[in-house]
């Protein structure tokens, strides 16, 4: 093991057509991989054992913030100094994490996120467009952090970035409350240009516009309650 | 008379909800507080809840009171919904530890299925994950030591 100290966290819920694809990637750029299947119904986690560094089970379905949440408890558990997250569909790239590592390292900062807006998007829907930039709006002025693109998957945090992470919004509110997190930590943070292809996969698999007043929901909630 | 006796005491019964809630979230609390409390007042004086409801634009007192309910109402489901919420993050919690308690790491599985399985099986609460989900005051791992756990629907 090369770099033991880099794990790449891979929520996947119901991905068993693309896993063994994208941690094998992964894989090859000797990365550690972390695969957190999230209660899935198919062989996801089967598929993920032949190709992952290890493969951690929810019992049931909880969402993708609470999978992210597991996947980073357990790298840190493995002495992990560097974690990436990364969506199991197919639609980052494996090349992209260096570029994420070393910016952590040039830097020095404690959360590198991957942009879009920087770097390029493939075949992405006008109406994804729209919605990503509406919600891009919101984070930055909900939050204050000066961010081109707030909703990538891509991301790499140090272990004290990792550890200032509270995760508490099980479901895709997630993106958002991990930018407060990282505002309220007063750590470092920096966007680096990544590529997201969009393939018909991704677009099924990934969220609906209205899938926003979900979000706004689970945030307002979350400021009621403590 | 006995219409507004069952409505004090219904009304009693959010108060005291409300001063029992408010540890919890005191926002949700401290409203259904004040709307509780109003509504006892206008059901003890009708006629000073039909000139608020005249003033406000509302025909009757008795109209105004039955809106104060569903008013109480919503306010307590969506206590309810929050209680729900937070009755959740245990599950979120509780399901996180087993999944971390079983997790299947790849070098220790190949070795587990040739010899030491049994072993493995003995020490099982030697486990940093296991030690993770029993201690909740667990913060740092300090260990490096990969998991030795295997899920059997896993292999």
């Amino acid at each position: 093991m090369q770099k033991p100290a880099i794990w790449v966290i891979c929520p996947a819920f119901n991905e068993a057509a693309t896993i063994a694809n994208v941690v094998a990637d992964l894989r090859r750029c000797r990365y550690n991989v972390v695969v957190v299947d999230d209660g899935s119904t198919d062989a996801t986690r089967h598929v993920a054992a032949t190709v992952a560094t290890a493969v951690v089970a929810h019992p049931v379905n909880l969402g993708q913030g609470a999978a992210l949440k597991t996947g980073i408890d357990y790298a840190l558990s493995q002495g992990a100094e560097i974690l990436v997250t990364f969506d199991a569909d197919g639609q980052h790239r494996a090349e992209n994490i260096a570029g994420l590592v070393r910016a952590l390292k040039q830097e020095p900062a404690d959360f590198a996120l991957g942009s879009r807006r920087l770097g390029q998007s493939r075949n992405m829907p006008f109406a994804r467009r729209v919605f990503l930039f509406a919600a891009t709006l919101f984070t930055v002025a909900t939050t204050g952090l000066c961010l081109t693109d707030t909703h990538n998957g891509l991301r790499a945090f140090t272990r004290r970035g990792a550890s200032a992470l509270s995760l508490r919004q099980n479901r895709m509110a997630h993106a958002s409350e991990i930018l407060t997190d990282i505002a309220n930590s007063g750590l470092r943070y920096i966007e680096v240009p990544v590529t997201v292809d969009y393939t018909p996969y991704s677009l099924a698999k990934g969220q609906r516009t209205g899938d926003f007043v979900m979000i706004l929901l689970d945030l307002f909630a979350r400021k009621l309650h403590r | 008379m006995i219409a507004q006796a069952i409505l004090s005491f219904l009304l009693c019964g959010v108060l005291v909800y409300s001063w029992a809630e408010y540890r919890r979230s005191p926002a949700v609390a401290l409203l259904s507080f004040i709307v509780s409390l109003a509504g006892l007042y206008f059901v003890w004086m009708p006629s000073h809840s039909t000139h608020v409801a005249e003033f406000i634009g509302i025909g009757r007192g008795v109209d105004l009171i039955m809106y104060l309910w569903v008013c109480i109402s919503l306010i307590v489901l969506l206590n309810l919904h929050l209680k729900l919420r937070s009755q959740h993050e245990l599950i979120t919690a509780l399901a996180r530890a087993i999944a971390l308690a079983n997790a299947y790491s790849a070098t220790e599985g190949a070795r587990l299925r040739s010899t030491e399985h049994d072993a493995s099986i003995r020490n099982r609460a030697d486990r940093p994950a296991l030690r993770l989900a029993r201690d909740a005051s667990y913060k740092e791992p300090t260990s490096t030591v990969r998991t030795a756990a295997v899920d059997p629907t896993l292999l």
